[in-house]
């Protein structure tokens, strides 16, 4: 008797929506059974500390993060081009809104300055991409690798600048920038316990009207849809598909870069050091966002909220002393492995083979 | 029953929409060269495969020596002693002859130093009468050594029966001697081999019998000394099918060839094994002009026309498309001066399988630039699918959820609506069914007729290209062996050029 | 002269961590599965090999207990990527994620145990102490390790099987090689390296340990991996210039000005500069990347 993998003639109905469901379900269970053979925390706890993750105010903030960076992403995927590097293009997005925020005169005039911090943000987050993407057109270097490198160079560049030229005056021995002028700060809902602000609920519905547009109405999402599926038709019907993977990665890249401005000047409002200990790792959180989604903008905001549930329960449990972040990337592993082996039965089934 | 090494009794194997195997039986004797022709699509690949355990057959019996056998992978065929050896060498590039020849040898343990088979491979290589030197990385060779390697891998696995699918198509001719003449030496000792060709005059020249498969059926099996090159020709192709009639005398007085729209002069491409695939091809094709170019597959007939719409380096020499020279530029280029493009494998280079046929329409640059009007592509899936009666449940359905033969449907209307200047159509009625066969051919000639557009009609059923063409010309080894007008054509003749070599 | 060789024999530790770590992930990587994991699992053994050095009071032990638990890890993506038509990249994130968070979770209470020992016990220590001797011993390993594997892969049937399944998965399976078995092996050696490697990191390099240890170093190893094209020597030379900088980027930083995280960034850059000239020089043949590095293996039957 052999057990063999056979691709299916027909979808998995409701494949869609039963994977991912049952992978972040099966995750959690699992993150459970680990905090509890590792660290003695009994099952109940952790669930009632997942339930208040969900209905928590904070977790709002990551919810608008984690769609806009989920939205970015998929953009970039549906072309089937991996944008590891969404950590980095945030933090050049943040350093570039430093910059405007910090030394220039721009931050004086409220509207002007955080429109150019804005679109500064998206400048290099573009520019970080860009440089992934013509290494991957022109030099066919695996643009997984490269962004990932690149997140570290970000982190390194930033790091640099905080405890360097850019130290901040009055940080009373913390190694950290100063605080951005308060005439950029993003305006907070004027709501007890919410961080989320105006300006990031703006960006929120800029980011989903021009991803839905970009993708389902013009003759570039087309493209972007077809790469993912077959790169060798686009380029016998005529497309430059070298131009088509450096713009994938620049609007992904300029995409991510703005949601580090928006964490500068909607939360954070400085950048510490190191940087990484103190970026909730929504650049990775994304990418776990885009593919629970299976590439659906749709579903895009409801993973989003799910998982920055997740990731609040992971920081609440932290308060109990269990190492917060840990815990994030505990359920984002069991959800994610979960995932990656469940996907494969959306495409594929197990057939028993006799002899 | 003694001197039958590989018999195989009553083998079938189908393929969605197509049978490729009919209960074909077929005998092999120790100590001979068995050839196996056919034309495309006979089988003969096929059936090797299957031997040669890539493919499971759906019903029949396999027997060596006269036990049945079950054959499911290559493993298992090269320990019945069963080895093919096929036109794309598989060998791994960069490593040495030793290593990629080691990797078979399975009753050596992981931890054996290469320097073991040394000994045995200068031995093997010396009576094969060539020098191979073991410590060579495989990239670093030519075309035929690696196919000498091939055989010597073969051999060196303890093969007593050789399948030769088409590996003699690239050799020149010297080499392809040296082959045959190992060939005889390795049954003289008693092996067997298999040998899969199209060319008639090879097969009979070397072979101790001959078997004809046509349409996944044995036609019979003959002595070379026994048949003329004309009889065999007759086995592999068949009886004529009746001509149908595409066009009026009077149409084609009527329309003007005056100007050339694609000139292609003393063109050389590479094919993927490094070697010449189109030798020195030179033609011009007028507007409104059907150029058939007829042949059997593998003779370079991809490679011109990829290198015709800029998807495949030209090595020498120019193509000219209205008066652009086009070569070596890039697709977009081609694709802008007005010409469509049926490719060879539908699924691989023509449609995305995961878009919808709106998605498949408007991917393209002529449709589609900046915003999509999406009512615009929308009427025109309409238009298709109701003219060429294609089966979808709607336009948004994702390709790869019709049929084969659908698949084709939507790519070659599609390409057949965007072409204006020119036409490339590689076998564009493969996978169809008679009807829409017809229609399509009627609306390639509708559009030379009527719009001026030039084709480049490409087509493995020989029909075809002798039904639609202005001219047809035959290529044979990479080469234009002959450019014949439509009145002077004599079918015979044709195929004979196609296969003689 | 007896300081320069002091000073030569001082960037052993880190050295020794990133080249073995360099080295497995290397020799992984050779049979076509991409190892995104690393950073992972290298986080994770570093925090196994603290808590096992705690808990056992032996960073001996620690270093196979560490070893070990890599070897399971490598073994799981080699499974999951071969037998199942699973993206690597996919595989191996999921597995550094699930890393990360096992890492912590083993190494935080690790710590607290720490402190309790060292209430009673003053002494207690989990590192290998730095003597000239332990330093020399350290290279020692590192050149068997390069030799080791330099013979295997260039030697043996079982290096070109390896080589063969990185660069044609199908052929080599036509040529009569079970891919997954190779692959099994190749990630259980390679991860066990890299979990020598993390231990080393941990135990005699930088013995501390905090959320945070480690996490980034697998990169820094994953990027001389690539600069060096994967091989045994060039990736030594590659280990030796990063180690240097980095044991005494603290001496740099005060005579040079050199930022440590200047000196952080270069493997990183470096990797980048390398892969680029890989590409467009002749060294693409010796030192590009497996041809089907990353590539799903999945065998189809395939249709007319």
């Amino acid at each position: 008797m052999r057990v063999t993998v056979v691709r299916r003639v027909k979808p998995l109905p409701l494949g869609n929506v039963l994977i991912p469901s049952l992978s972040i379900i099966i995750g959690v269970l699992l993150a459970s059974l680990v905090l509890y053979l590792l660290m003695n925390i009994p099952p109940s706890q952790f669930f009632t500390y997942v339930g208040e993750g969900f209905v928590s105010l904070e977790t709002l903030r990551d919810f608008i993060l984690l769609t806009i960076l989920g939205t970015a992403l998929i953009i970039s995927f549906k072309g089937a081009v991996w944008n590891i590097g969404a950590e980095g293009q945030i933090a050049m997005g943040m350093l570039a809104a430093a910059y405007i925020a910090l030394f220039t005169n721009l931050s004086s005039s409220p509207v002007l300055g955080k429109i150019m911090m804005v679109v500064l943000a998206l400048i290099l987050g573009g520019a970080w991409g860009l440089i992934a993407g013509i290494l991957k057109a022109y030099l066919s270097i695996d643009e997984v690798a490269s962004t990932l490198i690149m997140n570290y160079v970000a982190y390194y560049i930033l790091n640099y600048l905080v405890r360097g030229p850019w130290k901040g005056k009055h940080t009373y021995g913390y190694i950290r920038t100063d605080l951005i002028p308060e005439s950029v700060y993003f305006s907070t809902l004027p709501i007890r316990g919410i961080t989320i602000t105006y300006e990031e609920i703006l960006l929120l519905v800029i980011t989903l009207v021009f991803a839905y547009v970009l993708l389902y109405k013009t003759a570039l999402g087309v493209r972007i849809r077809i790469l993912g599926s077959n790169p060798e038709a686009l380029k016998a019907a005529g497309v430059n598909v070298k131009l088509l993977t450096i713009t994938l990665l620049t609007i992904s890249g300029a995409i991510s870069g703005m949601v580090g401005a928006a964490q500068l000047a909607g939360y954070l409002h400085r950048i510490s050091y190191p940087i990484e200990t103190h970026t909730p790792y929504l650049g990775y959180t994304a990418i776990l966002v885009a593919w629970l989604s299976m590439l659906d903008l749709r579903a895009v905001p409801i993973i989003a909220f799910i998982i920055g549930s997740l990731n609040q329960a992971g920081r609440l449990l932290q308060i109990a002393g269990v190492g917060g972040i840990a815990v994030t990337y505990l359920f984002i592993g069991t959800i994610l492995v979960t995932f990656t082996i469940l996907r494969v039965f959306s495409e594929y089934r197990i057939k028993l083979i006799r002899g | 029953m003694n001197n039958i090494v590989l018999k195989v009794k009553n083998l079938t194997k189908r393929f969605p929409g197509v049978t490729a195997l009919d209960n074909v039986s077929f005998e092999l004797r120790y100590g001979e060269i068995h050839g196996l022709l056919g034309e495309n699509g006979a089988g003969k690949s096929t059936l090797v495969k299957i031997l040669y355990g890539i493919y499971t057959p759906d019903s029949g019996e396999i027997f060596i020596d006269g036990r049945k056998v079950v054959i499911t992978s290559p493993i298992d065929a090269l320990k019945h002693g069963l080895a093919l050896i096929s036109q794309n060498p598989q060998l791994i590039d960069k490593l040495t002859i030793a290593e990629n020849l080691m990797l078979g040898l399975t009753r050596l343990g992981l931890m054996t130093p290469i320097r073991r088979i040394y000994g045995k491979l200068k031995e093997l290589s010396e009576e094969l009468g060539i020098e191979v030197d073991p410590n060579i990385e495989v990239w670093k060779l030519s075309y035929t050594q690696k196919q000498l390697v091939e055989i010597l891998k073969a051999l060196l696995l303890g093969a007593k029966v050789l399948m030769i699918d088409e590996a003699t198509t690239f050799l020149p001719s010297n080499e392809k001697r040296r082959f045959y003449e190992f060939l005889r030496k390795f049954t003289l000792e008693g092996g067997s081999v298999i040998l899969i060709t199209h060319k008639i005059r090879e097969a009979l020249e070397v072979s101790d019998r001959i078997t004809v498969l046509r349409l996944g059926k044995v036609v019979g099996t003959v002595r070379p000394n026994e048949v003329s090159i004309d009889e065999v020709r007759m086995m592999m192709f068949g009886e004529r099918i009746k001509e149908i009639s595409y066009y009026t005398e009077e149409q084609i007085k009527a329309s003007v060839r005056d100007k050339v729209v694609l000139e292609v002069r003393d063109l050389w491409v590479l094919g993927d094994h490094g070697t010449y695939a189109v030798r020195g091809v030179s033609f011009n094709i007028h507007r409104g002009e059907i150029l058939g170019i007829a042949g059997i597959a593998g003779n370079g007939q991809n490679e011109l026309a990829q290198s015709i719409m800029g998807l495949r380096k030209v090595v020498r020499g120019r193509i000219v498309i209205d008066g652009h020279d086009v070569t070596n530029k890039d697709t977009v280029k081609v694709r802008e001066l007005g010409v469509g493009y049926i490719p060879d494998s539908p699924l691989k280079h023509g449609i995305a399988p995961d878009g919808s046929i709106e998605d498949n329409i408007a991917m393209l640059p002529c449709i589609a630039k900046g915003i999509v009007r999406w009512s615009y592509v929308r009427s025109l899936a309409k238009k298709l699918i109701s003219e060429y009666d294609i089966v979808t449940p709607s336009t948004k359905t994702p390709m790869k959820l019709l049929s084969g033969g659908n698949i084709m449907k939507v790519l070659v209307s599609r390409e057949l609506s965007i072409a204006k200047k020119l036409l490339v159509a590689y076998n564009p009625t493969r996978a169809l069914d008679e009807a829409t066969a017809v229609k399509v051919r009627k609306m390639i000639k509708r559009k030379a007729l009527e719009e001026g557009t030039a084709v480049l009609l490409i087509s493995e059923d020989l029909d075809e290209v002798l039904q639609l063409s202005d001219y047809v010309a035959v290529m044979n080894s990479g080469k234009i062996v002959s450019l014949i007008p439509k009145e002077r054509i004599v079918r015979e003749e044709v195929e004979k050029l196609m296969v003689v070599k | 002269m007896d300081t320069i060789i002091q000073s030569i024999l001082a960037i052993a530790p880190a050295f020794t961590a990133y080249y073995l770590t360099a080295l497995g992930h290397g020799f992984f990587e050779k049979s076509g599965v991409l190892n995104l994991a690393i950073d992972g699992v290298f986080y994770l053994s570093v925090a196994v090999a603290y808590a096992s050095a705690v808990y056992m009071g032996n960073p001996y032990i620690a270093i196979l207990i560490s070893a070990l638990t890599a070897s399971i890890f490598g073994i799981l993506l080699a499974f999951i990527v071969t037998k199942l038509p699973i993206s690597h990249g996919a595989a191996g994130l999921s597995l550094m994620f699930l890393s990360y968070g096992l890492g912590a979770l083993i190494g935080n209470p690790a710590v607290f145990r720490f402190r309790e020992i060292k209430m009673t016990n003053i002494e207690f220590s989990i590192n290998i102490p730095r003597t000239p001797l332990t330093n020399v011993a350290l290279f020692m390993v590192s050149i068997v390790a390069c030799l080791a594997l330099l013979y295997i892969l260039k030697g043996t049937k079982l290096g070109a099987a390896i080589r063969a399944s990185g660069e044609d998965p199908h052929a080599a399976s036509a040529l009569g090689i079970d891919v997954l078995k190779i692959r099994l092996l190749a990630g259980a050696i390679g991860y066990a390296l890299i979990g020598i490697g993390a231990a080393i990191f941990e135990l005699v390099w930088l013995p501390t340990w905090q959320q945070m240890h480690g996490m980034g170093h697998g990169w820094i190893a994953f990027a001389i991996s690539l600069s060096s094209g994967r091989h045994p020597v060039l990736t030594m030379l590659t280990s030796t210039a990063f180690a240097t900088l980095l044991t005494y980027q603290y001496l740099l930083q005060a005579a040079y000005n050199l930022s440590p995280e200047i000196a952080k960034m270069t493997p990183f850059i470096a990797a980048i500069a390398a892969m680029t000239i890989f590409m467009v020089t002749p060294l693409r043949r010796k030192l590009s990347p497996p041809l089907s590095l990353g590539k799903i293996f999945f065998k189809e039957e395939r249709t007319l």
